[in-house]
């Protein structure tokens, strides 16, 4: 008798469970342990046969030279969009909750941008940056906007990492949005009966109460910053000269272009271990950080 | 409640049919349908020529009424290696697959041999590989060098502007001195890594030696890291010829910037007089051609020799193959997608759709019908009198993204020609 009710149990349970976890073990787990399986080979994408060459692929992927060299470059382009990000969609968030008249129609305005497709807005600013931009430029002599921004490695870089900026702002804004009005009357209110000034407010109270707000953008931004590659794609392709190809797209580039599948897909998981921890961190130090009201 | 576990039941169960019976069709377009007739199917990996493809398939229809052509097409942006490994991961490659030349040796074990083909001998050019069999059909020619405007060039010579001219680098700097005096910018660089690596740069292969083995030895030099490019006359030729292009260059300012789409615009527009770049740009430059259509090639001269190989050869080369795949395809669908290469070959209307549909240079001998585009007729003189160069496609599959960074930086002035050399050396002895 129990064991049949274990079995009904577990019948029902499967019943629920079963089709999601048959597609995940499908889409998720058995692609990720191939992939891994793929790591010990020298498979090139297409061939039909394949060797097992040990480690090797994963002493290539540590004198790769260029992979370690786009890593780098993200680092940077995560450190700068994650900052930048967070900054410019706090101050939104901030401005939008102040009271501002028309606030909901801003809201809605700075968030559209996140609605965009990133192949989609890496060529429409493409198009800013060599034409628009130039024009304005030369219309007004300014020497810095002259020649186009995506065709000088540095520029190129910034030019990302506006854009980067532009996209996500909208939305981390709206968590913040969500995060501030949140913050309850009644401290608020004490506060200002103790004679707080609007920065030390913001400070002391506000601040504090939306670390949780905080912790969710910056997991997000930091995750979609090192994923980057459809912006990447559309707006430098990796130029001028390779300068701007972030780590994702060395690793396709990897695994499709030069056709080393093996050496790609190791890039592919020292990277995932890479981002892993940088995000796991993220999230353990700034648990730390949440206070209650 | 027992209602309600019956209708959970019923639902799940349907879901599960759903799932199969989308996992049965996929498997099912691959072979003979229910009206006896065999269904095979083309990646297309030309995207601009997509709905001639549909109109062939269409015209090949009609006049074999048992074979369903079904065409599919390679995403913008994508390219048809990609796709190619994507479809065949997943047990559903096309019956034919157009490709680029490179990828043909790594599709090896995968398509069927096509050496018995009539059209074989029909065939200009080299397309047999390594061992000696051909596995991929040829289906465009394409070159490149310098595109000319004539009415630009005539107004610069003062008077009909004549192409054999142009068979030294002097001569070529006597031009575009010429043009810039006439008030014009002389010529465009397009910047684009393609263009730079794996056509100009291109030409540091092919134009080593008009002997093959000579050049296959020059590359096998270069991989086993005992040529050195610094010592290397062409290579030198070649980089002279590219900084007189850097100095005549239209975008000096900012060389990185210009889109290629700027290209045929300064062309058709004659606000230059050269641009390097290759046939398949006569769709783009007709749309603002000037010059009455009329604009043609220049080889690109590496030396002050008239008689060097180089610099009266323009670069031509079976640029897109179609192979077909023997692992999935039924031999009726394996013979089906043989006789469509053959229409296109022998049949009038598959010889139309080639030549004037897609406007292609054809690759067969027996194709009389002449291109109609002047960039297509200027290539095509080039070929029929022996003064065309083979282009190297046997090159690894990242070298036009890799050599056309270094490309870059050195057209920004970011580096010089030892760096580049140096960068290209890297590169081939690390390429696996």
């Amino acid at each position: 008798m129990i064991d049949k009710g274990k079995w009904s149990q577990w019948r029902v349970r499967l019943l629920f469970t079963g089709p999601t976890l048959f597609i995940f073990l499908t889409v998720m787990i058995i692609p990720f342990f191939y992939g891994i399986y793929l790591t010990f080979t020298d498979w090139d994408g297409i061939s039909v046969t394949q060797e097992m060459v040990g480690w090797a692929n994963y002493f290539t992927v540590f004198q790769d030279k260029d992979f370690w060299l786009s890593f780098a470059l993200t680092l940077k382009y995560v450190g700068m969009s994650v900052l930048l990000v967070n900054v410019v969609a706090f101050l939104l968030a901030y401005a939008l909750t102040s009271g501002l008249k028309a606030q909901n129609f801003f809201r809605a305005g700075f968030f559209i941008p996140n609605l965009i497709g990133g192949i989609v807005l890496g060529f429409i600013w493409q198009f800013v940056f060599s034409n628009v931009l130039v024009q304005v430029g030369q219309k007004l002599g300014m020497v810095w906007l002259e020649t186009s921004w995506l065709a000088d490695e540095n520029k190129a870089f910034w030019a990302l990492v506006i854009v980067t900026v532009w996209q996500y702002a909208g939305y981390m804004m709206v968590i913040y949005v969500a995060g501030l009005m949140n913050v309850p009357r009644d401290v608020m209110e004490a506060s200002g009966i103790d004679g707080a000034t609007k920065l030390r407010t913001l400070f002391s109270i506000i601040l504090p109460l939306v670390v949780p707000s905080f912790i969710i953008c910056v997991f997000l931004t930091l995750q979609r910053a090192f994923m980057v590659y459809d912006v990447n794609l559309a707006l430098t392709n990796g130029g001028p000269f390779g300068s701007t190809e972030m780590v994702s797209m060395h690793v396709y580039g990897k695994a499709f272009l030069s056709r080393d599948y093996g050496v790609g897909q190791a890039e592919a998981l020292v990277l995932f271990l890479l981002v892993a921890i940088v995000t796991l961190a993220q999230v353990y130090f700034s648990k730390k950080l949440e206070v209650e009201a | 409640m027992k209602k309600k576990k019956g209708f959970i039941l019923l639902s799940m169960l349907l879901l599960v049919a759903m799932f199969t019976a989308a996992c049965g069709s996929s498997a099912q377009t691959n072979s003979t349908d229910s009206n006896g007739k065999t269904t095979i199917t083309l990646l297309n990996s030309k995207g601009e020529i997509q709905q001639q493809f549909l109109d062939a398939a269409k015209a090949f229809e009609a006049s074999n009424p048992d074979i369903q052509l079904q065409i599919e097409q390679v995403a913008a942006g994508q390219s048809p290696f990609e796709r190619v490994s994507t479809l065949y991961a997943s047990g559903n490659p096309p019956t034919m697959m157009m490709v680029d030349p490179s990828d043909v040796t790594q599709l090896k074990d995968r398509v069927l041999d096509l050496t018995s083909e009539k059209w074989v001998a029909d065939a200009n050019g080299n397309i047999k590989d390594t061992d000696n069999k051909v596995l991929a059909f040829p289906f465009s020619v394409e070159g490149y060098g310098f595109i000319y405007n004539q009415a630009v060039l005539d107004k610069a010579v003062g008077g009909t502007f004549d192409p054999k001219t142009i068979n030294t680098r002097d001569a070529l700097q006597q031009l575009l001195e010429q043009i810039k005096a006439i008030g014009v910018a002389p010529l465009e660089i397009s910047p684009q890594d393609w263009s730079l690596g794996a056509h100009f740069m291109g030409i540091n292969y092919s134009a080593q030696s008009k002997d093959t083995a000579q050049v296959s030895t020059f590359i096998e030099g270069l991989r086993a890291g005992t040529t050195d490019l610094n010592q290397n006359t062409v290579f030198n030729g070649l980089m002279d010829t590219f900084d007189l292009m850097m100095k005549y260059n239209y975008d000096q300012a900012s060389p990185l910037a210009p889109t290629y789409e700027k290209g045929p615009e300064l062309i058709g527009k004659g606000e230059v007089g050269l641009w390097f770049m290759g046939n398949w740009a006569w769709p783009q430059i007709k749309s603002f051609d000037t010059a009455d259509g009329k604009y043609g090639f220049l080889p690109v001269p590496i030396s002050n020799n008239a008689a060097d190989y180089g610099n009266v050869e323009v670069s031509a080369t079976i640029s897109k193959r179609i192979v077909i795949d023997k692992q999935k395809s039924t031999p009726a669908q394996q013979e089906a997608a043989k006789k469509f290469l053959n229409w296109i070959v022998y049949d009038k209307e598959g010889q139309n759709f080639l030549v004037n549909e897609v406007a292609v240079l054809p690759a067969f001998k027996n194709i009389t019908l002449e291109p109609t585009n002047p960039l297509g007729k200027s290539l095509k003189e080039y070929i029929d009198a022996g003064k065309s160069m083979e282009a190297v496609s046997t090159l690894p599959a990242d070298h036009w993204k890799e050599v056309g960074s270094y490309m870059q930086k050195y057209l920004a002035q970011k580096s010089d020609r030892t760096e580049l050399a140096d960068s290209i050396e890297t590169y081939w002895k690390n390429v696996k």
